[in-house]
């Protein structure tokens, strides 16, 4: 692509709070230190499924230095339960504890050891109940309920339409079709009809789940919470606590990173509810095992059908969905309807039928996490395209391309055109990886794309000021995980505004400061909150013009910024110069603002992406056929991503999202026995470790400046993550024949598969 | 969290015996805390006493009487690292590196890890092949115990409740013809092959013969065990037609074990994979009796 | 011949400062750190010894703060990361971390960079592999650790 002169945007800057955290200076929420801080213990269920007989708190309210200690039937003065799809989940359990490890009672003492001793002195009077642990149970018919109230929905509204199945688990379905697909199966030359599976995995932030709460009468309730979202988290409080959302602050530190594990309320309330009885802030932090019982990915059982003509062509597919939304729905069901509508991925289907649902069970809640569903239904589709190829004699690689949809291409009525380069990004990964070549005998190798819609209807909101010295404040409450958003918006800025990055500060998350941004998810903040930073900016640049030009008598035409100046031949105000004629003294500040909200339409969901994310993987894989031990050897990832803002951090965002994507496929898997989870630590549960990761691991961009973002950049981030488990998969199947529909791919596994193949 | 605890530190194993003794199930010996501590955390442990055994002078001593004397407090980073070790018994430092991680390698003992008995021990199953005997001092005096009589079950010795693991003492073996193998997913590994070689003729020559075969499989089984009748298979075989026998031994050896269904896996695939990799290890170690050092890498597996 | 339950006083090196400090024998180092010395740099994760986001160096030996016995560090010269500059003078670990982006949340960080100056005081040219087995204790979810580990490798070059 061509070069553009930009000074920011576009180059590998080194993260703008890389000094803090390599110096140990970064303070995240369980660093933080508020004067008069009670510390907080939770009390948890050890049973999947159990009436909760009583709670007798009373002997821990009593334990000396015990500032407040609670159970469920406390809670009477305030609204108990919460939940962003359905208002289903209790700050403590109530009645019901549907999970093993759901908080049944809390207390905050003076320190973590007396809080710790006073869990011990609460009663508990479990009566255990059989559970449902998976979607086979949980859908049989006559199984036990994990819900039996009636459900009130959360804060959505693109969920306001939620359609429980009643008298059973199915918290929402959903259901989505074009054309007849019974009919173009029933005349497709090849049909293909398989079952895949996705395992429950957990996000594993280094940093888990915390919040400090505290209550004041002046200014309300504070919270500095460890989210992804601190608006929705202020909604949620707002309901639960019956405060005006002015009276609600929600803080977010450093966060330790989030991966959706820190969407939408977790720990808040019940860090809210303790220190309000307390009287005094609390501190409520989770242990990495505490995390394990507090969200997990959604997993899935994928029943795909699909049919294709001799010449390659896709004719229809028909999808059956069901996620293990666990116990409580959390985001589950737009998890569920939001991947469903994408789940033919990034090809052009005429027939479609997508049915899913959002089942509960007695399991941790299952949530948002990187993919928002998508990986689960990629993994389907994309391994049955190998399955196709190989079955039809193409090349996967080709049948893809016949297949995927063009630029411009319409996805949905309504929906956002294609706006990706499908075709291009393919070509690079195939080529990075040498498709063509011959291999070595013992290596194989595997493709596969991927395609994702951002949340929409969203919004964005960001505040520019421009001070008198020229250096420049941003406000924005996109949180800076890890993924390197501060930096980008700081680049955005910097562009606009033609300032040193040295001079732009970004200030971290604050509703009571930094104005409206939905969510810090759905690889949206560079598209979303960097397009507002980047109007915000434009908004004080037309501001610095109009005032130079009406002081020069030139025209705002003639001006341009450069390098902190307002310029126009001949003539060059420094921003300190136009701010004295603006204000007449050296003091006050040009404010800028931005807003982006596309706002409702007529798409399917009921608002049209603002971007699509598209992404391709290539492995390169070995096996050990003795142990079924598999290797990925190399991993090309390439993403669609309009401009890269930072390529060095969006390269070290999908190289983490490849290694996250290796450890779901290779050996991650929450594993329940007998209703309980049997690895809920890191001594149990391997995460992907150094020397897992690809020996080669090359992460490349398509950049066509093509995208809704600033600079014309999309969303990337989740990409990278989603075709892993398909491209080692297909790339396992072309060297050994064998072909594996349930994840992870342990050596076990493939062992057995291997075996199985050798007997045939 | 820690729960508070009074902690001891004797300065000699007597002291140390007769506080355990005095405070009988109220005690734990305490070293490096690696396995105890944690344990602790989890509240799965609440001693009100903690003798601190890393004060005994004795314990700490790494030593070479002939036989070779690693003492209880002597961390497996030491072991690592001791050029004494790397010399008379060079398989014990090299399966020590491999031990969790560095940061529990620095700090946890050898007397720890084989006193915790936990069944995934690597240090466990390569002593068992080398024929390790583990020393215990109490009041009443000092016994030796073979590891195999030491290690009872998951989690339980023969140590009694006054008596102090002092050690481990072990017969030098210097030769190079010997591999452990390690192989799992998991934090701790699914399975442990130790293969020792004693060879007529001398270690590293070309022809030489197995004399003496010992084979022994940890973390398969509730505690590590010698493959008697494995081994017998391989007395008498010239090392360099080690290749011949191998599917045998390795066959015999996966006879010989009981693995249960757990999250490591499968009985059937732990059975198995205690075939393959016995064979692995007994080619490695006759590699190395022909002074070749096998170029060996098996994913998830390490070769020590 | 009695044991202590009581707080005792250690004397310690801490970052090159010397310090006493009074510390039960059941108070873990991490938390003596963070809540008594305002060293946040270590990090609680997952309190087993297996991520590495705790880890300090006792006498240049990398450690599980959250699993260590403060009164074990009774002197003994503890570093943490806020101790691996000199003054204003970045570490050149610190330095190849920020120019290589092996930095994201930030959450392992200390300890990768404590881990990774253990290992170059103990090995001065480190291969890939040895720099991968040293790190096994050390877990990132960010980054996928490719620039991790060309960072550390980055600095092992320059000591060559």
């Amino acid at each position: 692509m061509s070069q553009q002169p930009f000074r920011a945007v576009g180059r590998p800057i080194p993260r703008i709070d890389g000094l803090e955290k390599v110096t140990g200076r970064a303070r995240y929420v369980t660093d933080l230190v508020i004067p008069g801080m009670a510390h907080a213990k939770v009390l948890r269920s050890p049973y999947a499924h159990s009436r909760v007989r009583k709670v007798d708190v009373t002997r821990a309210r009593a334990h000396p230095g015990v500032l407040a200690a609670l159970c469920g039937a406390d809670l009477t003065w305030c609204e108990p339960y919460y939940g962003p799809a359905y208002r289903d989940r209790p700050v403590l359990a109530i009645d019901v504890a549907r999970y093993e490890g759901e908080p049944v009672a809390a207390v905050a003492a003076v320190d973590e050891a007396t809080a710790d001793e006073a869990l011990d002195l609460i009663e508990v009077d479990y009566d255990p109940l059989p559970p449902v642990m998976t979607l086979e149970e949980a859908l049989s018919p006559g199984a036990p309920r994990v819900h039996t109230g009636k459900p009130q929905a959360g804060h959505f509204a693109d969920l306001a339409s939620l359609r429980p199945v009643p008298g059973t688990n199915v918290c929402h379905q959903f259901h989505f079709a074009r054309g007849d697909s019974g009919r173009a199966l029933a005349s497709a030359d090849l049909v293909l009809d398989e079952t895949y599976r996705f395992p429950p995995v957990q996000h594993v932030a280094l940093e888990a789940h915390a919040a400090v709460a505290v209550w004041s009468e002046t200014d309300g309730l504070t919270v500095w919470a460890s989210t992804q979202n601190p608006y929705s988290v202020r909604v949620e409080l707002a309901k639960m606590f019956g405060v005006p959302l002015a009276r609600i602050r929600v803080v977010v530190p450093h966060l330790g990173g989030g991966f959706g594990s820190k969407t939408y309320a977790k720990l808040e309330p019940l860090a809210a509810a303790l220190a309000r009885v307390a009287g005094r802030p609390v501190r409520l932090a989770a242990s990495v095992a505490e995390a394990f019982q507090t969200v997990r990915r959604c997993c899935a059982r994928v029943h795909v059908r699909v049919g294709f003509r001799r010449d390659g062509g896709l004719v229809a597919v028909e999808c059956g969905a069901d996620y293990d939304v666990g116990a409580y729905a959390d985001i589950g069901p737009r998890v569920v309807q939001k991947a469903t509508y994408t789940a033919t991925g990034p090809y052009r289907v005429p027939d479609v039928t997508l049915d899913a649902r959002a089942v509960y069970t007695n399991t941790t809640p299952g949530g948002a996490f990187r993919g928002f569903g998508v990986p689960q239904l990629a993994w389907a589709l994309e391994s049955l395209f190998d399955v196709a190829a190989e079955r039809l004699g193409r090349d996967p690689v080709e049948l893809r391309r016949q297949n995927f949809l063009a630029h411009g291409e319409e996805f949905a009525p309504g929906d956002t055109p294609i706006d990706g380069k499908l075709e291009e990004s393919l070509g690079r990964a195939a080529e990075t990886i040498g498709w063509t070549q011959t291999g070595a005998a013992d290596r194989g190798r595997g493709v596969a794309a991927m395609l994702k819609a951002s949340v929409a209807p969203s919004v964005s909101e960001a505040i520019v000021r421009l001070h008198t010295d020229g250096s420049v404040t941003v406000l924005a409450s996109a949180v800076e995980m890890g993924q390197g958003t501060r930096t980008v918006l700081a680049q955005i800025a910097a562009e606009v505004l033609s300032v040193p990055m040295a001079r732009v500060i970004v200030v971290q998350p604050d509703t009571a400061v930094t104005p409206y941004d939905q969510t810090t998810s759905s690889s949206r903040s560079t598209a979303m909150t960097g397009r507002a930073v980047q109007v915000a900016a434009e908004d004080v640049r037309e501001q610095l013009l109009h005032v130079t030009a009406a002081e020069l008598g030139v025209a705002v035409t003639d001006l341009a910024l450069d390098d902190g100046s307002v310029v126009t031949p001949g003539r060059r105000l420094t921003y300190a110069e136009v701010l004295m004629l603006r204000f007449g003294m050296s003091g006050g500040e040009i404010i800028g603002r931005g807003v982006v909200a596309p706002g409702r339409t007529a798409a399917p969901l009921g608002g049209s992406t603002p971007f699509w994310e598209v992404a391709v993987g290539a492995a390169e894989v070995s096996v050990d056929e003795e142990t079924g031990a598999l290797r990925v050897e190399r991993y090309v990832s390439v993403a669609d991503v309009g401009r890269a803002i930072n390529p060095l951090l969006l390269e070290g965002q999908d190289e983490g999202g490849v290694v996250q994507g290796l450890g779901h496929t290779l050996f991650e898997e929450m594993l329940y026995q007998d209703g309980h989870l049997l690895n809920g630590t890191l001594l149990a549960y391997r995460v992907p470790r150094a020397d897992d990761a690809p020996p080669a691991l090359e992460c490349r961009f398509v950049e066509n400046a093509d995208g809704s973002g600033p600079f014309g950049a999309k969303g990337a981030g989740e990409g990278s993550l989603i075709p892993v488990s398909p491209a080692v998969a297909n790339a396992l199947a072309r060297l050994t024949g064998v072909r594996l529909r349930d994840l992870p791919l342990t050596p076990e596994r493939v062992w057995r598969a291997l075996r199985a193949r050798g007997r045939r | 969290m820690l729960r508070p605890f009074t902690l001891h530190r004797p300065e000699t194993a007597e002291e140390a015996c007769a506080l355990l003794a005095r405070l009988g199930e109220d005690a734990v010996p305490y070293a490096g805390g690696t396995e105890l501590l944690l344990l602790m955390k989890l509240g799965l442990l609440r001693p009100p006493h903690l003798v601190d055994v890393k004060r005994i002078r004795e314990l700490n001593e790494l030593a070479d009487g002939g036989r070779l004397t690693i003492g209880a407090t002597v961390t497996h980073r030491s072991l690592e690292r001791s050029p004494l070790v790397r010399a008379r018994c060079p398989l014990v430092a090299s399966v020590a590196r491999h031990v969790a991680n560095v940061r529990v390698r620095n700090v946890g003992t050898i007397g720890g890890n084989l006193a915790f008995a936990d069944p995934h021990s690597d240090l466990a199953t390569l002593f068992l092949a080398l024929d390790a005997h583990v020393e215990l001092v109490s009041p009443g005096g000092r016994r030796e115990l073979s590891l195999g009589d030491f290690v009872r079950g998951p989690w339980e010795t023969a140590r009694r409740p006054d008596e102090l693991l002092a050690g481990v003492r072990l017969a030098p073996w210097p030769s190079r013809a010997a591999a452990y193998v390690k192989f799992g997913v998991h934090e701790r590994p699914t399975l442990g092959i130790a293969v020792a070689l004693g060879l007529n003729g001398g270690d590293g020559r070309a022809g030489a013969r197995i004399q003496d075969a010992r084979i022994a499989v940890g973390c398969v089984g509730p505690r590590p065990a010698r493959m008697f009748t494995a081994e017998a298979r391989l007395r008498g075989v010239s090392v360099d037609r080690v290749d011949d026998v191998v599917g045998a031994v390795g066959d015999s050896a996966a006879a010989g074990v009981d693995p249960a269904d757990d999250l490591h896996g499968s009985a059937d695939y732990k059975r198995e994979m205690v075939a393959v990799f016995v064979r692995r290890a007994l080619r490695v170690a006759a590699a190395r009796a022909g002074g070749v050092e096998p170029a060996t890498s098996f994913p998830y597996a390490v070769v020590a | 011949m009695d044991g202590a339950r009581s707080p005792e006083t250690i004397h310690l090196v801490v970052n090159g400062r010397a310090c006493d400090l009074e510390v039960a024998p059941h108070a873990l180092l991490l938390d003596v750190l963070r809540d008594v010395l305002d060293l946040k740099g270590a990090k609680r994760s997952c309190d087993t010894q297996v991520c590495g986001a705790c880890t300090v160096l006792i006498d240049g030996m990398a450690v599980s703060a959250c699993t260590y016995l403060a009164v074990e560090a009774d002197g003994r010269a503890v570093l943490t990361v806020e101790g691996l500059a000199e003054g204003e003078t970045l570490h050149p670990l610190q330095r190849a971390f920020l120019d290589a982006g092996a930095v994201q949340c930030g959450f392992c960080t200390s300890g990768m960079l404590l881990t990774a100056r253990a290992m170059l005081a103990e090995t001065t040219a480190p291969s890939r592999q040895e720099v991968l087995h040293y790190l096994r204790g050390s877990l990132c979810r960010c980054t996928g650790y490719r620039k991790i580990v060309e960072a550390i490798m980055a600095v092992a070059e320059t000591a060559r």
